[in-house]
């Protein structure tokens, strides 16, 4: 005889093959393999990438903020730890090698695991708002270290590096349906493949018996141990594993644009805002919400400037929109603003809420 | 009959999901102790609280001395003259006796300092102790200075939630002394699971049980039925004799 | 042996402030006196400085439970309204008054104290009235805040670095004895010093801080006592915003310039300050600011890349042994 919550899982196993959310997910995916070849411009491909990595990363803050109830103003140090490992082994340190490569995204796996656990303990410390504090501290400390340190950093000026092999910006083999095959399409190609598998493999923790334990966590921590949890055990797991996937998404970022400096890959007004606007507006607490989130942010991101030039096309005149335009960022600090007091489900979060009502 | 000085009818409060008032209804007669009885969490405290507005009632209607007032704000409320004395006494640890005075004051003039000196005569303890922290009072004098501090303005109606909790039986008897002075001045409304306080000084019942008025009427009805104390106070009104 | 422990517990504000007195002889080991003596004014004064910024973050914190990242930005936006004051009256800023330059001064700190209020009033009302309750909700709105009004001073004032002229008053230095003493330090000590008197006195002997504290014990006892306590928020707020902006017009005329994100660096400070201090806690946010002004200093005379990283060490160190900070009772 079965539970009804055995029934239930089975029901939900069989079902998800069907529905629109699994065609939604299966197109998107098919939409971003096809991307290079729908869309020949580079600037469009590149947008593809961003979302991609972004996504990968918005997904790892997710972990935190959603599913383990941790805000921590470090994650983007962890992107930027990521990127530099690999810059540092590819460039400064190294050179273009498929051994440099891994050992770079080795070492940016051990360092952001080795931080993650300074921090997961301060968060099981602390309360929220002084961890909030000190991951923000922390983020901010790293950003100083990168430009001082610079014999070793590279300082402002950041470290460049080039791929190994097949995947290098150099390596051309030629035309293909329309479009140039070389380094860069191999590389898109290498990163969407790992990308997704971390994404899927982010999906399988939430939806785990651990991942399910952090929810129960997250919603009445008391509770949970009153049942028997160790709960600083879960949230450590999941702070590093967030964590960790961060430092990869950081890598494939160095991997991509072949250049890190600390304002790009550490700063907290580039990184941080545009992690927090991307879960915000996606929903937090559903994974899928990081791609719809990174998918608007970089869109808009990379269109603005056309937006600007069409503002001075169609009102010539208005110098305040041209200065309020020009502004982005407080374009973007509005606009975040405004949507976590209007939707604080986000996009995805206030869609299952309505299909929830509706049945 | 003489008028009720507050009436509750029909009010429903949510804790978050928690229905806990499921359409009480109860009236305070002016110069007069009525007493809510009832088991834990059947709705006592929880009533004292929407009447003061720090819980807001869902449903229903309270009015005091005529007007509705289950809308207004808390300090709207303490300012009609409804003083609230909570379940924890709700003392102000870090600042002294005085201190927690002045706080309660509302108005410093003679009509106050008048009362604030009937008080201290009242309480000997608070005058001896003025200018100590209060936090390091005897739970016996908390709850004085908890109530003078409900009564030093010009209280029509004291409410108290559950006074005798952990005190020693002779400083109850020290309570009750001090709340049959208080209600030569005040309505009072108390709460209590104490069946020899809420015997000694009411003189009107109404008991709760899972958030409804089950019964009400004089305290000499309920002090006489035992198989009514026994069912809906639980086993500790058998044993409070 | 456990009776001296639980001593040592009871005792341990001032244990600490002990152990805090006897590490700052330490740089003496490396450093000759009169330069010691000269950074130790230096670092009191940046401290101070730093006080005026925390004390509002950890007043606003106790009493209403809200943790403000926009802090940052109402120092800013002080420093910028001075800045505009200076502006404006350049002939009293360099004219070899005493009288012509304290007045400038006094007239930058009223305008940035008043505008700053009004901003942070505005603040309160408009949004973080809404998420009381939800620490998380805060935080993200008061960040969202942080970048808006910093936005805002780019397109109000333009986004370079401004200089700031000292005016001649405040300018030099006196040589006691080898030991130099900066003129404009030893005003910015006494500032800190008067308003940390002011505040306790506001705090300690009336009325309305007689409500504040017993508010911060115990918000809803105190509604229900009569007082409108939305009303004493917004005014808390607004008060903590002030002593921000004071912060930031002292800090401006210290540093010499401002530019936009002046508010984050000191917004870090602040919270440094604050998680040593202990949140609630003026005196608690007096101590731990001077712990880290004379830590910054010392520190950048004789390792500068690790000046900023000490202060977060030791905001790390204080978390992990004593989390509640070092006077967390609150006065």
């Amino acid at each position: 005889m079965q539970t009804p919550v055995q029934m239930y899982r089975i029901g939900r196993k069989k079902n998800r093959f069907k529905g629109a959310g699994f065609f939604l997910k299966v197109g998107t995916l098919l939409f971003l393999i096809a991307t290079p070849f729908l869309f020949p411009s580079f600037k469009i491909v590149d947008l593809a990438m961003n979302i991609i990595i972004f996504s990968v990363l918005v997904a790892s803050f997710d972990i935190l903020l959603g599913y383990t109830g941790i805000l921590s103003f470090a994650h983007g140090m962890f992107f930027g730890i990521g990127a530099y490992c690999v810059a540092l082994l590819m460039g400064q340190y190294g050179g273009p090698s498929y051994v440099h490569l891994a050992l770079g995204l080795l070492l940016g796996v051990v360092a952001a695991a080795a931080l993650a656990l300074v921090i997961s303990f301060l968060s099981l410390r602390v309360k929220a708002i002084f961890f909030a504090m000190v991951t923000l501290a922390i983020a901010e400390l790293a950003i100083v270290l990168a430009t001082k340190l610079s014999g070793f950093t590279g300082g402002e000026d950041g470290i460049s590096l080039n791929m190994p092999g097949i995947f290098a910006v150099s390596h051309h083999m030629g035309h293909f349906l329309g479009i140039e095959i070389g380094g860069r399409i191999f590389t898109y190609y290498l990163i969407l493949f790992g990308s997704v598998i971390l994404f899927f493999l982010m999906i399988r923790f939430t939806h785990s018996p651990l991942g399910r334990v952090l929810q129960a966590i997250r919603d009445n921590t008391r509770r949970a141990e009153a049942l028997g949890y160790k709960t600083f055990i879960f949230q450590v797991v999941s702070i590093l594993f967030g964590c960790v996937v961060a430092s990869i998404a950081g890598a494939f970022y160095a991997m991509w644009v072949g250049y890190v400096n600390p304002e790009s890959c550490l700063g907290v007004m580039t990184i941080m805002l545009d992690v927090l606007l991307m879960v915000i507006i996606g929903g937090m607490g559903t994974l899928y919400g990081a791609i719809v989130g990174a998918g608007l942010l970089k869109t808009a991101q990379t269109f603005l400037p056309d937006l600007q030039h069409l503002a001075k096309i169609v009102f010539p005149h208005v110098a305040f929109i041209h200065q309020f335009l020009e502004r982005w960022l407080l374009l973007f600090g509005v606009l975040f603003i405004l949507v976590v007091i209007l939707f604080p489900k986000g996009v995805i979060g206030s869609m299952r809420e309505y299909m929830a009502r509706r049945t | 009959m003489p008028e009720a000085i507050l009436k509750a009818q029909g009010v429903h409060t949510y804790i978050g999901q928690h229905h806990i008032l499921q359409g009480v209804s109860f009236e305070a007669r002016s110069d007069a102790v009525t007493v809510l009885v009832g088991r834990n969490g059947a709705g006592k405290s929880t009533s004292l609280k929407t009447i003061m507005g720090l819980l807001p009632p869902s449903q229903g209607s309270i009015t005091f001395r005529a007007a509705e007032i289950q809308r207004k704000k808390p300090y709207e409320i303490a300012r009609l003259g409804i003083g609230f004395v909570p379940e924890d006494m709700g003392i102000f640890s870090n600042l002294t006796v005085e201190e927690n005075m002045k706080v309660a004051m509302l108005r410093e003039d003679r009509e106050t300092l008048r009362r604030l000196e009937a008080i201290t005569d009242l309480l000997p303890d608070l005058g001896k102790f003025w200018t100590a922290n209060a936090g390091n009072l005897s739970g016996g004098q908390k709850q004085m200075l908890a109530i003078a501090r409900a009564i030093v303005n010009e209280t029509a109606l004291l409410l108290i939630d559950e006074p005798s909790k952990g005190l020693a039986p002779i400083i109850v008897e020290a309570l009750i002394d001090t709340i049959n002075r208080i209600k030569e001045h005040s309505v009072v409304l108390l709460v209590e699971q104490n069946f020899h306080m809420a015997g000694a000084v009411g003189d009107y019942f109404y008991i709760l049980d899972d958030g409804l008025v089950v019964r009400g009427g004089d305290m000499e009805e309920l002090a006489g039925d035992e198989a009514l104390k026994s069912r809906y106070l639980g086993i500790s009104a058998a044993v409070e004799k | 042996m456990a009776g001296a422990l639980a001593a040592f517990k009871k005792r341990s504000g001032e244990v600490s402030l002990a152990a805090a007195v006897v590490l700052f002889m330490l740089p003496l080991l490396w450093i000759p006196g009169k330069i010691y003596l000269t950074l130790t004014i230096a670092g009191l004064a940046m401290g101070m400085l730093i006080f005026l910024v925390a004390s509002g973050l950890s007043i606003i914190f106790g009493l209403m439970d809200v943790l403000n990242f926009a802090h940052g930005a109402l120092f800013a936006w002080g420093a910028y309204t001075g800045f505009s004051v200076f502006k404006l009256m350049r002939v009293w800023v360099g004219a070899d008054s005493v009288l012509k330059n304290v007045g400038v001064f006094s007239v930058a700190v009223a305008a940035a104290l008043l505008a700053v209020a009004v901003l942070g009033m505005l603040l309160e009302r408009g949004l973080i009235r809404r998420v009381y309750g939800s620490h998380l909700f805060q935080i993200l709105i008061t960040f969202g805040a942080m970048v808006v009004l910093v936005e805002l001073i780019r397109v109000f004032w333009g986004p370079n670095d401004e200089v700031i002229v000292q005016p001649l008053t405040f300018r030099g230095s006196w040589d006691m004895q080898g030991v130099i003493v900066e003129r404009y330090r030893v005003l910015c000590i006494m500032i800190g010093l008067l308003v940390y008197a002011m505040i306790q006195i506001v705090l300690k002997k009336t009325k309305l801080g007689t409500i504040v504290r017993a508010g911060v014990e115990n918000r809803e006892m105190v509604q229900a006592m009569g007082h409108n306590i939305s009303r004493i928020f917004t005014g808390v707020f607004a008060a903590g915003a002030a002593l921000a902006a004071l912060g930031g017009v002292a800090m401006s005329v210290f540093d010499r310039q401002v530019y936009p994100d002046m508010g984050g660096t000191y917004l870090l400070f602040a919270f440094i300050v604050v998680i040593i201090g202990g949140l609630g806690s003026i005196t608690g946010s007096l101590l731990g600011a001077l712990i880290v002004g004379l830590a910054y200093n010392y520190v950048a005379y004789l390792v500068p890349w690790a000046a900023a990283a000490v202060n977060v060490l030791i905001m790390i160190i204080i978390l992990l042994i004593r989390p509640t900070g070092l006077f967390p009772a609150g006065g």
